[in-house]
């Protein structure tokens, strides 16, 4: 026998067979030690987290602005910690907040991170911020607020009607906004950028989920959103520019490790393909002596 | 008209709106807000009809004693305590925020994080670099991963007198060939729905009204 | 939360993460339970929404009459239960179908077309230098190459071909990005459940 040929039942082999379970313990055993045991690994916020942070930052105490829960249970590991630290921001500058949701469970969702920060803040329902709630066509929506929140949502989440609420006596279109924030897990950030930013103007920003977020690129590099944030990433950096360490910034320890594992899988997947085929060809034609 | 009544109202409709985005004075203002909210009242009702259908297939099972069929028996109970929850006590207080707390939106959220055993799974096992164009694919995949975390600050080389680091690469990556990749995809995509948008309103696309009788 | 509901809440985590290790009677308990709350929760919205605040309100307590084709709409809809009846929610589906369609055209053509190509052509990659002045030209280069690669009306032969060929090159490049934020996401989702299980179930630490 040929001493280049590969023996069967050899390590490479067995890489390639390797149960599936195994993998899953490594990944379990690389996202949930940092949790555990903190690394601390420091976060550097980029380019369109600073624009995303300014936009709202250089807004000026009273103002009104739009806030879209346009996301569901799936991905409140994503976009939870950027709902929680972009509400203490605002209520921080004193801005007041006209809250809907595009999603249905976004209701359940709006409720659990509104509640506990207004309390924080002192804040009065109905004239520091208001929840309309959740509308079922979304285009429909976007539309037609930009004539009259009102008349969009006769009634706000509660059952109130929305003719009685003072804050919308200062805010009741796109046009008394000075922005319009979109915490979106699928395309309404970009829907919420071709409908109401192209038509009414309206200056956008968005948070995504890191799938949506690569999407996002165009629309920031054209200036149609003024900054957004990309995944668990983002929300770090805005918590990190807004001096409040949270459940983002604990989480990137375990993307790290995540990551890393990530890649060595794909290294090492690739190493177990190639290697046996490398070892054929450099044993010339493979022909037994 | 079965087929042709409900193309020519969609006609009508669609013209209203389209031309409404460059008349926007009445009637087509007046014309145009009234069809977004009845659009509104449209669409939930398309949604309503989407839980109906789903609670039929279930209740079709259970009559059907089907393999499996106890897990129906689950789902229309689970249904039915929501509902009953709202409707008793309301939306805001009880049984219905309690249900979505403790039960949908952690279950829906560990449904979603499976996908991160698989897609490890699937890196290892399905991954591989065969082609030119499918190395780029994995490279950039790689760089953008190490390149978007905190650990990618301390990797770096050095170009000359220049310090490069992973992080940096990665943002030219996500700044240019994958900006004008998805921006190409953007501009088809948006000419390709132009296309599909016309032909609705002109009658030659009719698929979405199902067969004709 | 308080404790019983986090401990439920913990235990239905777990009955879900139990299909990693195979498929079992108690993830498919918890699996049909999800739905069957899902479909509940949903519906209220729907109804809430759609009949309550955009139907009910408006045209029977503030007398909003004009609203009420709505809500006849809505029923023509409902008609496609029923076979004989089906035909009429054509009705109600083109108007949904074609009032989309009448304003997508212009916002998608302003927004999505026109606005990004302004982009590709006026809005260079901010900064100063040659590299950004090469990564502009390179932009351009990408995004016309790959608008080049989807024109299928023409046979991709001599220089046709060597641009889609760099189409592809650009667009590979960009799957491999998204590929990057794909993993990373759904790292992130995994990451979101061990710090409930840790944290809020067995308090082993703060967010």
């Amino acid at each position: 026998m040929n001493g280049n040929e590969r023996q069967p039942g050899g390590w490479i082999d067995r890489l390639t067979r390797i149960d599936r379970r195994i993998i899953f313990l490594g990944v379990a055993i690389a996202v949930a030690t940092p949790v555990l045991v903190p690394m601390g690994l420091p976060v550097k916020p980029t380019r369109e987290s600073i624009d995303f942070f300014n936009a709202i930052d250089t807004l000026q105490a009273g103002d009104v602005i739009v806030f879209s829960f346009d996301y569901g249970a799936d991905v409140r590991a994503e976009l939870d910690p950027m709902s929680v630290a972009i509400w203490q921001h605002c209520f921080e500058k004193d801005l007041r907040i006209v809250a809907l949701t595009l999603y249905p469970d976004g209701v359940g969702i709006a409720e659990q991170v509104m509640g506990p920060i207004a309390e924080q803040f002192g804040k009065e329902y109905g004239v520091d911020y208001v929840f309309l709630g959740y509308n079922a066509d979304w285009s429909g929506t976007m539309l037609r607020m930009g004539e009259s929140f009102r008349k969009t949502y006769p009634v706000d989440q509660y059952g109130r009607s929305t003719a009685e609420i003072p804050l919308l006596d200062h805010a009741d279109r796109f046009a008394d906004t000075p922005l319009l924030i979109s915490l979106a897990s699928s395309a309404y950030a970009e829907w919420w950028v071709t409908y109401v930013g192209g038509k009414f103007g309206q200056k956008i920003v968005t948070g995504n989920t890191a799938i949506q977020a690569v999407l996002i690129y165009p629309f920031y590099q054209s200036g149609q959103v003024l900054g957004f944030l990309g995944g668990l990433k983002g929300a770090s950096e805005y918590e990190a520019l807004t001096g409040r360490p949270g459940a983002a910034t604990r989480g990137m320890d375990s993307q790290s490790t995540g990551h890393v594992l990530m890649v060595l899988f794909i290294l090492l997947g690739n190493l177990a393909y190639f290697a046996p085929r490398r070892r054929r060809g450099s044993s010339g034609t493979g022909r037994t002596a | 008209m079965k087929q042709t009544g409900p193309l020519l109202f969609g006609f009508v409709i669609g013209m209203i709106m389209f031309l409404q985005y460059f008349i926007p004075q009445p009637p087509f203002t007046v014309a145009y807000s009234l069809v977004l909210d009845w659009k509104q009242v449209v669409f939930g009702v398309s949604l309503i009809l989407g839980v109906l259908s789903l609670l039929r297939f279930h209740g079709l099972r259970i009559r059907g004693r089907v393999s499996g069929w106890a897990y129906s028996v689950v789902a229309i109970v689970g249904f039915a305590l929501v509902v009953g929850a709202a409707i008793l006590q309301g939306t805001e207080t009880g049984g219905y925020p309690w249900f979505f707390r403790t039960i949908q939106s952690p279950m829906q959220s560990t449904m979603f994080s499976l996908l991160a055993f698989f897609v490890a799974s699937a890196s290892y096992r399905a991954f591989r670099a065969r082609t030119v164009h499918a190395a780029l694919l994995l490279a950039a995949g790689v760089i953008v991963m190490l390149g978007r975390v905190p650990v990618g600050e301390f990797l770096a080389f050095s170009l000359g007198d220049q310090r490069i680091s992973i992080p940096a690469i990665s943002t030219w990556i996500l700044d240019v060939p994958n900006l004008a990749a998805k921006r190409g995809i953007l501009i088809g995509v948006g000419l390709g729905m132009t296309a599909t948008a016309l032909k609705i309103l002109l009658g030659i696309e009719r698929t979405y009204l199902g067969k004709s009788s | 939360m308080d404790t019983i509901s986090t401990w439920i809440a913990a235990l239905l985590t777990l009955a879900i993460f139990s299909f990693l290790y195979r498929e079992n009677p108690i993830y498919r308990f918890a699996e049909h339970l999800l739905v069957g709350v899902s479909a509940g929760y949903y519906l209220v919205q729907y109804f809430y929404s759609a009949v309550y605040k955009k139907l009910w309100v408006p045209v029977f307590q503030e007398g909003q009459w004009a609203l009420l084709p709505g809500g006849i709409l809505g029923l023509l809809l409902l008609l496609r239960l029923h076979r004989r009846t089906a035909w009429l929610s054509r009705y109600a589906i083109a108007f949904y179908v074609a009032a989309w369609s009448g304003y997508l055209i212009p916002s998608i053509l302003q927004a999505q077309v026109l606005t990004q190509m302004r982009g590709t052509v006026v809005g260079p990659y901010e900064g100063t230098g040659m590299w950004d002045y090469l990564s502009s030209w390179m932009l351009l280069a990408g995004v016309v190459s790959i608008l080049v690669y989807f024109y299928f009306s023409q046979e991709h032969k001599g220089v046709i071909r060597g641009v889609s060929k760099i189409g592809i090159t650009f667009l590979m490049i960009g799957f491999g990005a998204s590929f990057g934020y794909t993993i990373m996401g759904r790292i992130t989702l995994l990451v979101g459940r061990f710090q409930f299980l840790f944290y809020d179930w067995l308090h082993l630490g703060t967010r």
